[in-house]
C-alpha cells in the first residue's frame, strides 16, 4: 500500500508538470511566468541537493529521504514536461 | 476500498496521458479539454494516494496489534510455564527431604533462642504434622476430584492396600475425618 500511496503522488506530479506545460502554452505571458517559476524551482532544487544535510536538519528528515524527494520531483518535472511536448 | 483507489489511479493515467495523445493542441476546445482532463487527473491521483496512504496505516496499525497480542500470549505461557515448574520443584523438595526441612526449622529456633524449649520443639513437631496432614488432604481431595475410589486413594495416599489390617482402618479413619469431614 506504501508503494501505491507513493505511485500515486507520482502520477499527480506528473500530471501538475504537464499541466504547468498546458498552461505556458496557453499564452506567451504565461510561457514567461512558467518560464521564471521553473527556474526558480530548478535553482531551488540545486540549493537543496547542494546543501542536502541543512536541509535535512531543517525539516527533520534523513538525508537519504531528502534526497529520494528531490529526485523524485526531479523524474515527475521532467516525465510530466516531456509527455506534454512530446504528444 | 481497494477497488476505489484502483479505479481512481486508473482513471488518473488514463485522464493525463489520453487527451495528451489524441487530441490536437491547435484546436481551441480540444485544448480547453486537455486542461480540464490534466486537473482531473491531478484531483483523482491525490485522492487515490490519500486513501492508499489511510489503507497503509491501517495494515501497520493492525500489524502492531497482532505483534501485541503474540507477544501478550508468549508472555503470559512462559510465565505459567515458570511458575508452575517453581511449584512442581518446591513440592519435589518437600516430599523428598521433610527431615532437614525439621532440622533447619529446629536451627532456626535454636539460634533465636538460645537454646530449644520443649514448647518451641512441641510446636514444631505439631506444625510440621498439621502440614502433612494437610498435604496429604489436599492430595486425597485432588484425587476424589478425578474420580479416584476411596481404597484407591488410600493406597495412593497413605501408602496401605485395602484389608482389615490395623494401618488401614486407621488410614480409612483418616481418609473420613480429612476427605468427607466424618469425626470417628
Amino acid at each position: 500500500m506504501r508503494a501505491a500511496y507513493l505511485a500515486n503522488y507520482f502520477i499527480a506530479g506528473c500530471a501538475a508538470s504537464s499541466l504547468l506545460g498546458w498552461i505556458a502554452s496557453t499564452s506567451p505571458m504565461a510561457a514567461k511566468a512558467i518560464a521564471f517559476l521553473a527556474a526558480a524551482t530548478f535553482i531551488l532544487w540545486g540549493l537543496c541537493w547542494l546543501l542536502d544535510f541543512s536541509v535535512s536538519g531543517w525539516l527533520k528528515i534523513s538525508v537519504q529521504n531528502l534526497q529520494a524527494f528531490l529526485l523524485a520531483v526531479l523524474a515527475m518535472g521532467i516525465i510530466g514536461a516531456g509527455v506534454f511536448l512530446c504528444s | 476500498m481497494q477497488l476505489k483507489m484502483f479505479v481512481l489511479s486508473g482513471a488518473a493515467l488514463t485522464l493525463w496521458l489520453t487527451p495528451l495523445v489524441v487530441l490536437d493542441k491547435k484546436v481551441t476546445w480540444h485544448k480547453a479539454i486537455q486542461g480540464l482532463s490534466l486537473g482531473g487527473a491531478i484531483a483523482c491521483a491525490i485522492s487515490a494516494g490519500n486513501i492508499a496512504r489511510r489503507l497503509a496505516e491501517e495494515n501497520e496499525i493492525e500489524t502492531i496489534k497482532t505483534r501485541a497480542i503474540t507477544a501478550d500470549v508468549v508472555d503470559e505461557i512462559a510465565t505459567s510455564a515458570y511458575i508452575s515448574q517453581a511449584q512442581r520443584q518446591q513440592e519435589a523438595e518437600q516430599l523428598l527431604n521433610p527431615v532437614e526441612h525439621l532440622e533447619r526449622s529446629l536451627a532456626l529456633t535454636c539460634e533465636d533462642e538460645g537454646e530449644l524449649t520443649p514448647f518451641s520443639a512441641a510446636s514444631l513437631l505439631k506444625s510440621d504434622a498439621e502440614r502433612s496432614e494437610n498435604d496429604k488432604a489436599e492430595r486425597a481431595l485432588q484425587l476424589k476430584a478425578k474420580g479416584w475410589g476411596k481404597a484407591k486413594i488410600i493406597l495412593e495416599v497413605w501408602g496401605v492396600s485395602k484389608g482389615g489390617s490395623p494401618k488401614y482402618k486407621a488410614a480409612e479413619a483418616e481418609y473420613k475425618r480429612l476427605v468427607e469431614g466424618d469425626v470417628v
